[in-house]
């Protein structure tokens, strides 16, 4: 129990932590401005706590799928929005440890207080970048229940294509029109340009914050209907029983 | 269930097509033990997979305690569970805690929920395991965790596919009677599915044939027997000799072969059929100096109807 709670701990917190180090110790050496500095550490400890909550939001079904024991989930009397849905509590809780830390750590290794934004705007980009965690998490899952095993790869690279695409380390105005037409249709570029204007940085896009929790509360009906369909096509196609063998 | 089809599209363009039910009919009254016996490729676990759920049929009517399982799963999924060869379940859970987990599902809470597993390590002599991981554990005592797993609920309905499949013939005879023990004192309606012929003939009141996704045969095992004329083989060694045609006219003999000093005689019983056998060749003078009874096994059923 003590041993798998340590490794458990560590899961959570090993990326996230050596991310944040490794960007905050490059911004050190590069002697950047504090603004431009807030800019990028910003973006790396919003990237931790959203990576460890949309894994946890997948693997309420890839724990099932590694196992091969995903048939006993399904045959339990609960649904699959059951099961998302505490994951996601779940997966914020860690989200929020994670994100609490590192923000700590800012203050206290690299000089940059977080807090400056106060707590409500912090809670609300907080829960935004949650909400956007479930939206690539439920995508995951859906993919998965639509191409099996092979779709377990999204649980780590849908996130990394969000680090090029939504402004993670760099404003998205610096992207050529195509992508920044890309980042405009994912919440999580929202929720950063709203953030970030509280460190001195004036959104590109106007609505930020309306934007961001409209577009994700619309991904996230849209997925609950995807995940219907697509947990429909897994029984006729036998998918779940394949998942369990 | 009544004329259920089921058939796997796979391939580019789903163009290779396997029919695994072709319109299946099977109603299962309460309280029975009833089994689904069939070679591998049959479709039994198709069939169990889509009275649990976890596969639609492309036509047929599935009910399930009265009810559409498709229209209330929810509700029948709280009092039915299946178990199943090959178990598999949160490998890096201990034995106690995959079963506080599915307890957890099913909605048991608190003192409850403690009984119940603490119930459920005794009856299935899992308490020496309770702290182990399941990926340290024996096939055997995986398989015990899938059966205790499978009564965390207290279904009314049990579905078991496989259940000893893999296992040694030890640890297989154990699973066997905690599956006895389960429809005896808890009252249990169980239907499984095998391809072991003694078990199904040991645990099952009825069975029912499927082959190439149809059900042949149904029937208790001495039915299914008769039904294909697979008898006892009565096999008497003598002195002396007998007129083989007289052997026709007697009751319940499906055929007999004669050879000098022997003579093997299929009949349907041979609780019924040895008296006037006996009397029959002690009418013809004859000296019996042995006699051989050899009962047909579900497995002449199986090679008969899988053929």
């Amino acid at each position: 129990m003590t041993r798998r709670n340590f490794f458990t701990v560590l899961e959570i917190l090993f990326w996230p932590v050596v991310g944040f180090l490794s960007v905050g110790l490059l911004a050190e050496f590069a002697s950047l401005q504090p603004d431009m500095k807030a800019f990028i550490l910003v973006g790396v400890v919003s990237m931790g706590a959203l990576q460890v909550c949309q894994l946890d939001v997948s693997y309420a079904l890839l724990y099932d799928v590694w196992s091969k024991s995903l048939k006993h989930g399904f045959i339990a009397p609960v649904g699959i929005r059951h099961m998302l849905l505490g994951s996601l509590i779940v997966g914020m809780i860690r989200g929020a440890v994670v994100f609490f830390i590192l923000m700590g750590a800012s203050l206290w290794l690299f000089d940059f207080n977080f807090m400056i934004a106060g707590p409500g705007p912090i809670c609300l980009f907080i829960f935004g970048l949650f909400l956007n965690a479930a939206v690539v998490g439920m995508l995951v899952c859906i993919l998965v229940l639509l191409f099996g095993n092979r779709a377990e790869v999204a649980a780590w690279s849908l996130v990394s294509l969000m680090l090029l695409v939504c402004g993670i380390y760099y404003p998205v105005t610096i992207l050529p029109g195509w992508v920044i037409a890309t980042a405009k249709l994912i919440p999580l570029t929202y929720f950063l340009e709203y953030i970030r204007r509280f460190y001195g940085f004036e959104p590109s896009f106007s609505l930020v914050l309306a934007k961001g929790y409209v577009m994700v509360f619309a991904y996230l009906l849209l997925e609950i209907l995807l995940m219907k369909a697509a947990l429909g096509r897994a029984k006729r196609k036998g998918i779940l029983l394949k998942l369990s063998e | 269930m009544k004329g259920v089809r089921k058939t796997f599209v796979s391939g580019w363009l789903y163009r290779i097509k396997k029919q695994a039910l072709r319109g299946v009919d099977l109603s299962v009254p309460e309280g029975v033990l009833w089994g689904i016996l069939g070679p591998n490729g049959a479709g039994k676990t198709t069939l169990l997979s889509i009275l649990v759920n976890l596969l639609k049929p492309e036509e047929g009517l599935v009910r399930v305690l009265g009810d559409d399982i498709r229209a209330r799963s929810m509700a029948i999924l709280q009092r039915i569970n299946f178990s199943s060869g090959h178990a598999n379940f949160l490998w890096s859970l201990s034995v106690r805690e995959n079963l506080e987990y599915f307890a957890m599902l099913y909605g048991l809470s608190g003192t409850r929920r403690k009984r119940k597993i603490e119930e459920l390590l005794d009856l299935f002599e899992l308490r020496e395991f309770a702290g182990v991981r399941f990926d340290e554990l024996s096939t055997g005592t995986k398989q015990k965790l899938s059966l205790a797993k499978s009564l965390v609920n207290e279904p009314v309905l049990l579905f078991l596919d496989e259940p000893t499949v893999g296992l040694d013939p030890d640890v297989a005879r154990r699973v066997r009677e905690s599956i006895q023990r389960i429809h005896r004192e808890k009252g249990v309606t169980i239907l499984m599915s095998t391809h072991n012929m003694k078990e199904a003939e040991v645990l099952c009141e009825k069975i029912a044939f499927l082959k190439e996704g149809i059900i042949k045969a149904f029937g208790s095992p001495r039915d299914l027997k008769e039904e294909l004329r697979l008898g006892d083989a009565i096999t008497i060694f003598f002195q002396g000799s007998i007129s083989t045609p007289s052997l026709e006219h007697l009751q319940g003999v499906y055929d007999f072969q004669v050879s000098n000093s022997s003579c093997r005689i299929l009949v349907d019983d041979h609780r019924k059929r040895l008296p006037q056998i006996l009397d029959f060749f002690m009418s013809k003078k004859v000296l019996i100096t042995d006699l051989r009874i050899r009962e047909a096994d579900l497995e002449e059923v199986f090679i008969a109807l899988a053929r």
